[in-house]
């Protein structure tokens, strides 16, 4: 399936954002794979690991010990990403390491979160994938909102699907209050639509536009809603093992799409594969795994299909 | 699930999950201070005591029973009771009163529990000469497809995954039919009809830590003899458990999903001393749930002896995604300990909340879980296209 180098010419890389809240559902072992098929497929990719609390993408890489990482970048030891990316056995892979400081990246400031996402768009690459933390914290969901592909990877498991669900919620509770944040009474009008039980009986999405609407007189809520409806999701059902847990991802898309007024796409699913959890234990590089697996089948579809949009 | 296991802090959850062990009998005895009716808590604490031959783990097993049968856990408080009375023989008196205890419980309403409750003492005693506590860790396999079906489970905690297969009769193939989740409270084991030999039509592994009861069918013959009525009880408890199993499983693991949300967080400790300033502190949350938050606690800690934090009072600023939203709580730190993340030392606490207000929380709530009715939804889906 390998394929020739795409040597068109981009000036900006396309960012995939890999979020869906819960640790434990499979993100790095995904983007890994899907960053590994975009560069078979022949695009220049950039696998960046943005586990800010956790960073381990460059153990499933093969990888022991990066000599360049995140770290160096936010210290200002270097000045552009494309000095920290690392080669990868893969041709046109490389990887942009974690940093290895937990504590003091987990939650960068705000003037080197700015720093990181305006580099993001000068790498010379075709596809940057973000592997990004479990969680919903500011730094997460600012990552995933910065993506042009925004992809949620879940388990068939009912706290994966809570999870990731939330993990959208509360990422476009975030877009709305940045929309906002120059908007004082609009941003009070968000805090009250977060509590459940809000006295205004706000209690979707789709009802503080409506509420919006009839209460603001600006064209505010039109910008709200092209944001919001922009916000295209891309799901994707993890360690699948029969045909019934396909619809786990099905769920999120509903209840997303009810309450969220988010569109979204089903992009399939992955089959489970004990062997990739053998390769991670015992760090063996997820680039040499057997092509034959069916897990490494459907991340390919996956990724010929993002590629193709 | 009892409502009192239900609000348990993240901290002990994580410490009866084993994510975070416990290192000192101090440590855990502060622990148990901040939440003394705890059962599981004390069966950990209890398990510790054992593994250092103390007596006292024959009185921490004892209160953790009683707390089990308090919270309707019949089958985790006899568990309890096997390890007591193998540390200090019981006299018939204390027999007959943790038995007037059980039979008094109210238990969940669970076939399993019941059946507990529903034993003569006689049969109760016998029953807990012979069947054995058994652990594994994940990922063992217990059981394969074809193994001969010679032994009942009971699950005492953690969770299985059982895998049915159909066997096609041409070429002794096997197909698989189904996937379920087997967890506490639940009992695998197709050893009825008990005349037949029987070969297993599934693979069962587990999926985290697990706690086991198993009697082997050998030793349920001879019991069936001596008590006739033990017999009836558990093939009633084999028929109806398998028809309510699906049903309460949905129920059971929402109320136990716990939050890996990470957010901000600020925190105020107070000082003891007067006229000391308070201590500022920021880092971010591990886990959260509305009793309660582990917090890992950000570069500006220098990390070494943290312990003093222990029992101090706490004003919590949690930054919510939001950015002009954030909900200040106060609470106490109920623990702190260092532990290894990436290789590093890293100072975490565990707090729990004392004051919410009432809007406050229910924000929490909304960013934890969504709304009643999102939730709702993901669960009525999950009903109609995980399960029928």
């Amino acid at each position: 399936m390998k394929e020739e180098l795409n040597t068109e010419n981009k000036s900006t890389p396309k960012i995939l954002a890999v979020g869906g809240g819960k640790g434990g559902a499979g993100k790095s072992v995904f983007s890994t794979i899907m960053a590994f098929w975009l560069a078979r497929i022949g695009h220049r990719t950039v696998l960046m690991d943005v586990d800010l609390g956790g960073a381990n993408l460059h153990t499933l890489l093969g990888i022991k010990s990066p000599d360049r990482t995140l770290n160096d970048f936010i210290t200002r030891k270097f000045g552009e990403l494309e000095d920290i990316c690392i080669d990868t056995s893969e041709k046109n892979l490389r990887l942009i390491s974690g940093a290895s400081d937990v504590l003091s990246l987990a939650n960068p400031h705000f003037s080197q979160k700015i720093k990181l996402m305006t580099h993001l768009s000068r790498l010379d690459a075709d596809y940057v994938v973000l592997d990004l933390g479990a969680g919903t914290s500011f730094n997460v969901l600012d990552f995933f909102l910065v993506a042009h592909k925004k992809l949620i990877v879940l388990t068939p498991e009912p706290t994966s699907i809570q999870n990731a669900y939330i993990f959208v919620r509360n990422a476009v509770y975030r877009k709305l209050s940045r929309l906002s944040s120059k908007n004082p009474s609009l941003q009070a009008l968000i805090k009250i639509a977060m509590d459940p039980k809000n006295v205004l009986k706000i209690r979707t999405i789709k009802e503080l536009f409506q509420f919006i609407e009839e209460s603001d007189k600006t064209n505010i809520i039109e910008v709200l809603k092209k944001e919001i409806g922009d916000m295209h999701l891309g799901v994707v059902t993890n360690k699948v093992r029969n045909e019934k847990e396909e619809n786990a991802g099905r769920i999120v898309q509903i209840v997303a799409e009810k309450y969220l007024t988010i569109p979204s796409t089903d992009l399939g699913c992955v089959s489970y594969d004990s062997h990739i959890n053998t390769m991670v234990s015992d760090m063996i590089p997820l680039t040499n795994l057997d092509q034959s697996s069916q897990a490494y089948g459907n991340v390919y579809e996956i990724a010929n299909k993002l590629s193709r949009d | 699930m009892n409502d009192r296991i239900d609000r348990q802090d993240s901290v002990v959850n994580r410490i009866i999950d084993g994510s975070i062990t416990i290192d000192s009998v101090e440590e855990f005895e502060d622990l148990l201070k901040a939440f003394p009716n705890d059962p599981r808590l004390h069966r950990v604490f209890a398990d510790r005591l054992l593994e250092d031959n103390s007596i006292n783990a024959a009185e921490e097993y004892k209160t953790s029973a009683k707390l089990f049968i308090e919270a309707g856990l019949p089958l985790q408080a006899i568990t309890c009771k096997i390890f007591e009375w193998r540390i200090i023989k019981p006299s018939r008196e204390e027999g007959l009163a943790f038995h007037s205890a059980l039979c008094e419980c109210s238990p969940q309403n669970i076939e399993v529990q019941k059946f507990f409750t529903k034993l003569a003492y006689e049969e109760m005693t016998a029953l807990m000469e012979k069947i054995m506590p058994h652990n594994y860790p994940a990922n063992t396999m217990l059981k394969k497809f074809g193994d001969e079906e010679n032994e009942l489970c009971f699950v005492v905690s953690g969770a299985l995954e059982e895998t049915n297969y159909h066997r096609l009769e041409a070429d002794e193939k096997v197909q698989k039919k189904s996937t379920i989740n087997l967890i506490e409270s639940d009992i695998f084991g197709g050893i009825y009809p008990f005349c037949e030999d029987k070969l297993s039509e599934s693979d069962i592994e587990s999926i985290t830590c697990v706690e086991l009861l198993k009697i082997s069918k050998l030793k349920l013959t001879a019991l069936y003899g001596e008590h006739p009525d033990l017999n009836r009880l558990m093939q009633d408890l084999c028929k109806s458990h398998s028809e309510s199993n699906r049903e309460r499983y949905s129920k059971t693991v929402r109320k136990a999903i716990r939050h890996q949300l990470p957010m901000q967080v600020n925190l105020k400790i107070f000082q003891e001393e007067s006229g000391k300033p308070p201590l500022n502190l920021s880092g971010f949350t591990d886990d959260i749930s509305l009793g309660g938050t582990c917090v890992i606690l950000g570069a500006k800690y220098q990390t070494g002896d943290i312990t003093h934090l222990t029992g101090k009072n706490v004003k919590i600023q949690l930054c919510l995604p939001i950015e002009s939203i954030s909900l200040n709580i106060l609470g106490s730190i109920v623990w702190s300990k260092e532990i290894p993340v990436e290789g590093k030392k890293t100072a975490i606490v565990g707090i729990q909340f004392k004051e919410v207000n009432p809007v406050d929380r229910e924000i929490l709530k909304g960013y934890c879980c969504g709304s009643e009715a999102e939730q709702n939804l993901i669960w009525g889906l999950w009903s109609s296209l995980m399960e029928k």
